[in-house]
């Protein structure tokens, strides 16, 4: 519990976690021009990122607490927790992404704004059911990865998903935007 | 087997619906201002990591508070001189890390021939006040959840990062049009 060891450890983490945030920020503004043409586009970034994290750093942890009970380990990776812990995941981040759309559209009311609904939902969906998947097999391949040189995954699995997340995030919100902005 | 996936998802969904619809009233704020952000992308770039930052520091501060709650070396008062020095040395690597990654922005939006229309000074006090202003507030949130999830008999490992990475989102977009206001540009 001393302050100079959490500067030590920390701040070099933080730093290149805020590098890997600028990669994420340089996606966003390379969006510039499909914001403007996808009206309320920009509302449900927040949200999609937010949701991302929030899903996979809890499906990290929770691995992480079934490697210290002994549940799962390198050698007894696929085994029926594991599967439920996936399954859990991805139910979670189509509901999820349904309901940000859902929730943009509704709340515009209140800002007198509207956005097209069926766009946005299909944007969220598809941005945030790629991205799932994707971080998803991401978090099981590190938490292998982990197990099998014998780390704490609980040090590791956070920040790492964080700084993937928000990239891989922001770059299915980019592509799926591209694709369905293709259509309208 | 101990975990089934429809415990999970009920588990997860009620605090990600509450944090989604916060996170929501973020995007409009977004949108309300889009015009100025496109007009300055660079702030574009900043936004994640302004958020990041914040949460970052805000889940780091949470996550030792628990365990320093649970092993019993942090007590339950504001008084504490382990959270205090704990609350500092927050604060203190929000300046540090604040400072270096707008720089670094600036200067990367630059070579990547992004539109800038503001000047180097302008945009690190802008990116500077924000972080301070919101790292001040993570770290008391932080604090204050931690103490009171721990006092309610909750595990403040569950609940003081998606608090915290929440609020920051938030009001880091708050507090960066705010700034954007006070520097005048």
């Amino acid at each position: 519990m001393y302050a100079k060891e959490m500067l030590k450890q920390s701040l070099p983490l933080l730093i290149v976690c805020g590098l890997g945030a600028i990669i994420a920020g340089n996606t966003l503004s390379a969006m510039a021009n499909i914001l403007q043409k996808i009206p309320g586009l920009i509302i449900i970034i927040p949200a999609v990122i937010a949701l991302r994290g929030n899903i996979n750093t809890t499906l990290g942890s929770r691995l992480g607490s079934a490697y210290h009970l002994g549940i799962i380990d390198a050698e007894n990776m696929w085994n029926d927790d594991l599967k439920q812990n996936i399954i859990g995941s991805l139910v979670l981040s189509f509901l999820m992404s349904f309901i940000i759309g859902v929730l943009a559209y509704v709340t515009s009311f209140l800002f007198h704004v509207q956005p097209d609904p069926f766009i946005l939902i299909i944007i969220v969906i598809i941005a945030g059911g790629i991205s799932g998947l994707i971080l998803t097999f991401l978090t099981i391949i590190i938490i292998y990865l982990v197990f099998r040189r014998g780390y704490d995954p609980d040090n590791i699995t956070g920040p790492a998903l964080a700084t993937f997340g928000d990239i891989i995030t922001m770059l299915c919100i980019f592509g799926s935007a591209v694709f369905v902005g293709g259509f309208v | 087997m101990i975990y089934s996936w429809k415990k999970i998802v009920r588990h997860g969904l009620p605090l990600l619906t509450l944090c989604i619809l916060i996170e929501i009233f973020a995007g409009q704020i977004l949108w309300s201002n889009q015009q100025k952000l496109m007009l300055f992308p660079i702030f574009l770039i900043s936004i994640p990591v302004i958020n990041g930052v914040a949460g970052n520091i805000g889940s780091i501060l949470g996550a030792r508070l628990a365990s320093g709650l649970h092993v019993g070396t942090i007590e339950l008062t504001i008084k504490d001189k382990n959270m205090q020095k704990n609350l500092a040395t927050s604060l203190f690597m929000g300046l540090i890390t604040y400072s270096t990654l707008a720089i670094l922005i600036y200067y990367i939006a630059d070579v990547g021939s992004i539109e800038m229309n503001i000047g180097l000074i302008e945009f690190v006090s802008i990116v500077l006040g924000t972080g301070v202003l919101l790292i001040l507030i993570i770290s008391f949130v932080s604090v204050f959840t931690a103490f009171l999830s721990f006092k309610k008999g909750l595990d403040p490992d569950d609940v003081v990062a998606p608090v915290v990475t929440t609020v920051g989102d938030t009001l880091g977009i708050v507090f960066l049009f705010l700034l954007i206001g006070v520097v005048g540009i």
